[in-house]
């Protein structure tokens, strides 16, 4: 059952007030985060959490498409090392 | 020297009484197992793809020219298939081949050795360097240019700018 519109995004209070002190200092640190329930919201594009999943912080640099997504998708809490095979890594600006 | 190799997929088992296998391929698309030329087994047998069709999203079904029946393919099963590091065409520009990256070793930006590449992940947030280090503890770091300023894939080395977190409420 989906969540009803009216209610709007859930996200979790402390996420509002620590990105927008991020946005306004402009620092470009990643900022340590429990909340996988938070839906990721438009103010979040291009600021960096680091999205706990039970172990560690993953860096999840927050891009348009992410947005109505949850943090906790971007950070898996169990790791699977597969082989290379012929996959490419690109690296990103910023 | 001997040269490097990689690792495309493994033999599953037979598929059907024509001589077809399956095979397990760690490429980027299933199709991608006969991009590269002939393939090799761990024992240096040569292996030319005849025909291919994409089972599932890193499956294939593969039929071997010399394989024509069952029998034959059941033979191969468990068969790792390689082809040369050289077969893959050179990346463009910012990209880079995983299996260029993982066993380079991670230095700071003074030149000081922090520790190796793990592995390369994409969890759907952009590609990211886990960077193991001499106590064995691992840390993600983004692969940017702000995190990674320098790849050097001959040198062996790239250059880690270890991210500064800011603690948020729990």
């Amino acid at each position: 059952m989906t969540r009803s519109v009216w209610k709007g995004p859930f996200v979790d209070g402390y996420l509002l007030k620590k990105a927008d002190a991020h946005r306004g200092s402009g620092r470009k640190d990643v900022i340590k985060i429990w909340s996988r329930r938070s839906t990721v919201l438009p103010q979040f594009v291009g600021l960096t959490f680091g999205v706990y999943n039970g172990h560690k912080h993953i860096p999840v640099l927050v891009t348009e498409d992410m947005v109505g997504h949850k943090f906790g998708e971007f950070s898996p809490t169990r790791t699977f090392h597969g082989h290379s095979g012929d996959r490419k890594a690109t690296k990103k600006e910023g | 020297m001997i040269e490097p190799r990689v690792l495309l997929g493994v033999v599953t088992g037979a598929h059907g009484i024509k001589g077809e296998v399956k095979v397990k391929t760690f490429t980027a698309f299933p199709e991608g197992l006969a991009d590269y030329g002939p393939l090799t087994t761990e024992a240096g047998h040569t292996l030319d793809v005849e025909t291919l069709r994409p089972a599932k999203a890193d499956e294939a079904v593969v039929r071997f020219a010399g394989v024509a029946d069952r029998n034959a393919a059941e033979r191969l099963k468990g068969q790792s298939l390689y082809v040369p590091r050289s077969a893959l065409p050179p990346p463009d520009e910012g990209e880079f081949y995983l299996t260029d990256l993982i066993g380079l070793s991670a230095e700071d930006a003074a030149g000081q050795v922090i520790g190796t590449v793990k592995a390369v992940h994409n969890f759907g947030a952009g590609d990211m360097l886990e960077i193991e280090f001499p106590d064995k503890k691992t840390e993600f770091v983004a692969f940017t240019d702000a995190n990674v300023p320098a790849v050097d894939i001959a040198g062996g080395r790239v250059v880690i700018v270890l991210p500064a977190y800011t603690e948020g409420e729990a």
